[in-house]
């Protein structure tokens, strides 16, 4: 193995297409154009004329991708910062009952109940989630992961909130072509305002914090406050989610906590490379659809997702987003030496 | 009365789940978060063994425990190597290997009244009015010499005193001579086969079910958290205060309080003081 | 270079994973179209498992003998099956929901049998059956909240019918239980300790007001969260609290299972009465011992898996269970009542000549049929009536384990033995 190795040598040489498309020579020709644009507006276009293609059960399943991207979205940004969760479904949770409780209690359609479930859930969110934001990694990622746990056994034993019956007969969606486009339209909003962010200096100053957060203090900036703003646009955005859900499917009951809605957003960051936000949605594209067939299967879709989760992590831990895009703006070929 | 015994049986138990946890985490720094499934495989290992490979009750439990701690080193030779030092990446390979295991096991069919471990002996005692099985007290009996036993090995052996030098400074252990792959996958094994001795011993007072793994995760989180992650006696004060938690809720408010205790208590030492009761504040790492 | 393989593996794995969804999933169709019957249900339940059996079995013998009459044509009835998991603990809502909701979109059922098993997701499928207005006939869940759900809008949840018994009726039955062990033997102290659910709850209720009105003495009530795994403290205090009889109503597997074995290890002087099913089960006398020795339980409906010498239509389906499969169902519940709305499904279908759901409706509602579970007609909430005579309503049991037999002692039609008394309580 260690002679083959110093035979050859990888080499990775920038296309030349991607070298004349750097900075304002973008715009030099179409074909400069279109490189830059097509794997940006190529999902886009397909996201938006999927729920015209796919009717019936194919479209309930888009729109349950839509809805655990947009958890995978929440989770990256939560990563980017250095916050690790295990426990998406505390926002989803969240989220879920606000909308439900103002929709059971009040009749409120969900014109009015989304954007307060957003608004609302991020900042119960974020000020539950605030006490522990001093800890770091381990300790962090096991807050999160009992939270969702204490809040559906909260649920179970008060009875409050519907308690194990849950909340039904709620308001749904005026019709399906709304829900279907609220949530394809969502997703990609939410895809492209985080990339974007990310790279502006607030985003900057949030991957800063993740790679040293006492070089930023040092800096006299107040992590802490950074960081309680990322919980509350992931915790918002998970709140959506959650709301979204309730209203599709008229119900909330306490299993909206469960692990399920934890391990998937995880497995699909994994899959698709954390940290890109565009890895997580392509994760999580991949991952549902997959585990919607392998539905015969029962309960092994989660030992699947598991397996996937753990694959990913060892073998390819930048995810599937980078490898292709490494291919994209790179060729690689094997060179002898000597 | 019996709020002294039967929190003390909790107690115990508690201890139990913990032990294997903490030894664990106190010799690689690894948060095995496939804890509670071990548990139930070994439980699982122990069953099949008795029932369908027709091994006598007492060779099957030894060799379950055993099998468990090759489990554990095999996990931790084919999957935690490869992520050695990017911590988070550890948790994520353990938790998502505890829950392929139990769903595993749920998809397989292993739920049910058939699935249950017999009991030691049957029959019991009264002890002051309160009626004790004795299987209870083969916990309790058992609880007090795997203490006492853990005590010694990571005192007084030489391959538990390479264990605490390599908690100490790997570094150095190193330099020693004290192979960190080898230990590591070593306190895997040990901690999955602790988590099989507390599985032949409490299992058989109730039912096997791939519930069970995901609550014996929590309460050995608990315990482990609320004492402080690699002290021994931080977990045995913390079960005793978690065990007699749950028992006294469950005597003065009601049943449905239980299982609220553990996760209340997680929560708030973490906020309040994460090292735990009788860990080393360790300020640089946990906190910034 | 490693990496690369498990990189390989992962591809494939994803890859094989995704033909899945080019295979053709449509059924070719026969010469006779097949009637589908869809059971989206928790098939890791007993209930759901051998209630499956019971369906599977009733669906073989309308086909042999040709199949149901729909207008002009016989055509045979096709089963198919999704797996709600909604009985395994963790399992979301929304989970089971899209399972259901997977088999109405691509399968095309006419009809569905058996229904999801815990009480949140009957609730919640009542508006997914009422939008695809494909008619449910549940044979599982027991919760009071479906009347209550239904007459809030009968018209649009009309697709909904229950072959089976709810709580209250159940409890009405153990009532009966209760008040033989109070005449003939004097007892008077009762334990509660139900599942914290609303069905579990509401069959208490009605147990508890009827001990408050013939004068039990209440020594406590602790309901569990349906999870629980340790009912030590309860027993404790039933045995401090002298209580003489516990009642327990529990469906959840894993809890009734432990409480089985915990009541056996702590020898709480107190005899079971309620619905635990592993220890009702045929074969309790083996998996949980013989302390299950003079525990009462209520089956409903009749046929579920004790055959009465009195009503010769559950020998005869327990029989041909029993040969079937080798062994009894496990359940006290659900299992004849599947098998019996297989049936009522069929008969409504030659009533109304066609597979229109609304015409299927009007004809179930008209259903007058002589099942195992009794004479089966649905009142105007669309639920089964159920009293004390076969010849008339649909019946359940109560049975005492004697000896190592399951014998039936309320009602008095149907008892075969009298109500025991432990000889360690006299």
């Amino acid at each position: 193995m260690a002679e083959v190795g110093a035979r050859y040598r990888k080499k990775r040489l920038d296309r030349g297409i991607k070298a004349r498309a750097d900075t304002i020579f973008a715009i030099a020709s179409y074909k400069e154009i279109l490189y830059l644009l097509l794997p940006r507006a190529l999902p886009v276009i397909t996201l938006l004329v999927l729920p015209l293609l796919l009717r019936g059960y194919w479209g309930k399943v888009l729109v349950y991708s839509c809805i655990v991207g947009l958890l995978a979205l929440s989770w990256d940004f939560l990563a980017s910062c250095g916050l690790f969760s295990l426990g998406q479904s505390l926002f989803f949770g969240i989220g879920a009952y606000v909308a439900g409780t103002l929709s059971y209690y009040f009749h409120w359609s969900p014109v009015l109940t989304l954007p307060i479930a957003f608004l609302g859930g991020g900042l119960i969110s974020a000020v539950l989630l605030s006490p522990v934001l001093r800890l770091r990694g381990v300790y962090f990622a096991m807050v999160t992961l009992m939270m969702p746990l204490l809040f559906m056994k909260m649920i179970e034993t008060t009875g409050l909130l519907g308690g194990s019956h849950g909340l039904s007969a709620l308001v749904p969606f005026p019709n399906d072509w709304v829900a279907r486009y609220l949530a394809v339209g969502a997703f990609i909003i939410v895809l492209f305002i985080f990339r974007r962010v990310i790279n502006e200096d607030y985003g900057l100053v949030l991957k800063a914090i993740r790679d040293d957060d006492r070089a930023v203090m040092s800096a006299a900036i107040n992590i802490y406050w950074r960081k309680t703003q990322a919980l509350f646009v992931s915790g918002a955005v998970g709140a959506f989610a959650g709301a979204f859900m309730t209203h599709h499917y008229q119900f909330v009951g306490m299993t909206v906590f469960a692990l399920d809605y934890s391990i998937l957003p995880l497995a699909a960051s994994a899959l698709g490379g954390p940290g890109t936000f565009a890895g997580p949605a392509l994760g999580s594209m991949i991952l549902v659809p997959l585990s919607e067939t392998l539905r015969a299967l029962g309960g092994l879709r989660i030992a699947l997702y598991c397996f996937i989760l753990i694959l990913s992590v060892i073998a390819l831990p930048e995810g599937i987003f980078h490898y292709i895009e490494r291919k994209y703006h790179q060729f690689e070929k094997l060179v002898r030496i000597g | 009365m019996s709020l002294l015994i039967y929190g003390t049986i909790s107690s115990i138990v508690l201890a139990l789940y913990a032990a294997g946890f903490s030894l664990t985490y106190g010799i690689s720094g690894l948060a095995n978060f496939a804890h509670g499934a071990l548990y139930i495989l070994s439980g699982f290992i122990a069953w099949s063994l008795l029932n369908q490979v027709e091994l006598p009750y007492f060779l099957s439990a030894i060799l379950s425990i055993v099998i468990s701690g090759f489990i554990g080193f095999a996990i931790y030779w084919g999957l935690l190597l490869r992520v050695r030092g990017i911590p988070l990446a550890e948790l994520v390979v353990t938790f998502a290997a505890g829950v392929a295991i139990l769903e595993l096991l749920m998809w397989k069919g292993f739920y049910g009244i058939q699935y249950s471990l017999p009991l030691f002996v049957e029959g019991g005692i009264e002890i002051g009015k309160v009626a004790v099985d004795y299987q209870r007290l083969f916990v309790i009996g058992t609880g007090v010499v795997l203490v006492i036993l853990l005590y010694l090995f990571v005192h007084y052996t030489k391959i538990g005193l390479a264990f605490r030098g390599m908690a100490q400074n790997e570094r150095t252990a190193l330099s020693v001579g004290i192979e960190s792959d080898w230990i590591g996958s070593l306190s895997l094994a040990f901690g999955s086969a602790l988590a099989g001795v507390a599985a032949i011993v409490i299992l058989p007072m109730g039912l096997m079910e791939s519930a069970i793994g995901y609550e014996v995760l929590i309460y050995a989180l608990a315990v482990a958290i609320v004492g402080g992650l690699e002290s021994t006696p931080g977990i045995i004060v913390a079960s005793f205060i978690l065990g007699f938690g749950q028992v006294a809720t469950a005597k003065f408010l009601s049943a449905k309080w239980m299982i609220i205790v553990p996760l209340v208590a997680i929560i708030f030492v973490l906020v309040i003081r994460p090292s735990g009761l009788f860990g080393k504040y360790k300020e640089l790492e946990e906190r910034i | 270079m490693k990496n690369k393989v498990l990189l390989i593996f992962l591809a494939a794995v994803i890859g094989v994973s995704f033909s899945v969804i080019f295979a053709p999933s449509m059924a070719f169709s026969s010469p006779a179209e097949p009637i589908i019957v869809g059971v989206p249900t928790s098939i890791y339940t007993p209930f759901g498992r051998d209630g499956l059996k019971a369906v599977n079995m009733a669906v073989e013998e309308i086909n042999a003998k040709g199949g149901v009459l729909v207008g002009k044509e016989k055509r045979p009835l096709k089963v198919v099956v999704s797996d709600t998991r909604d009985g395994e603990p963790t399992t979301p809502v929304h989970d089971a929901l899209m399972a259901y909701e997977k088999l109405i979109l691509e399968q095309k059922p006419h009809a569905t049998v058996i229904a999801p098993f815990r009480s949140e997701t009957i609730i919640a499928s009542m508006d997914l059956v009422a939008k695809y207005k494909v008619p449910q006939l549940q044979t599982i869940a027991q919760t009071p909240q479906f009347q209550v759900k239904f007459r809030t809008d009968p018209e649009k949840y009309k697709y909904l019918f229950r072959v089976t018994t709810d709580a209250a009726i159940d409890a009405g039955y153990l009532s009966g239980a209760l008040d033989a062990l109070k005449a003939d033997f004097g007892l008077n102290k009762v334990y509660f300790i139900p599942q914290d659910t609303l069905w579990a709850l509401g069959f208490v209720g009605v147990l508890r007001k009827h001990c408050e009105k013939t004068g039990w003495q209440e020594i406590g009530y602790e309901p569990y969260a349906a999870g629980a795994t340790d009912f030590s403290p309860g027993l404790t205090k039933a045995k401090e609290g002298k209580a003489q009889v516990i009642a327990m109503v529990w469906d959840v597997p894993l809890g009734a299972g432990i409480f089985s074995k915990q009541w056996a290890a702590m020898k709480v002087p107190a005899v079971v009465v309620g619905f635990v099913p592993p220890m009702a089960a045929p074969d309790a006398w083996k998996t949980v011992g013989k302390d299950v020795e003079y525990s009462i339980h209520v089956e409903f409906p009749v046929g579920a898996s004790v055959p009465l010498k009195r009503l010769p239509k559950t020998v005869e389906f327990l029989d041909k269970y029993q040969k079937k499969f080798g062994k009894l169902p496990e359940a006290a519940a659900v299992n004849s009542s599947a098998y019996d709305s297989v049936y009522i499904l069929a008969a409504a279908i030659e009533r109304a000549g066609s597979l229109d759901p609304d015409k299927l409706v009007t004809a179930l509602e008209q259903t007058d049929y002589r099942g195992v579970g009794g004479r089966l007609r649905f009142n105007k909430d669309h639920i089964i009536v159920f009293d004390s005579n076969p010849e008339e309503t649909g019946v359940c049991v109560v049975f005492q384990w004697q000896k190592g037999k399951r014998v039936p002692i309320y009602p008095a039609f149907l008892a075969e033995g009298k109500v025991a008394l432990p000889p360690w309580m006299k």
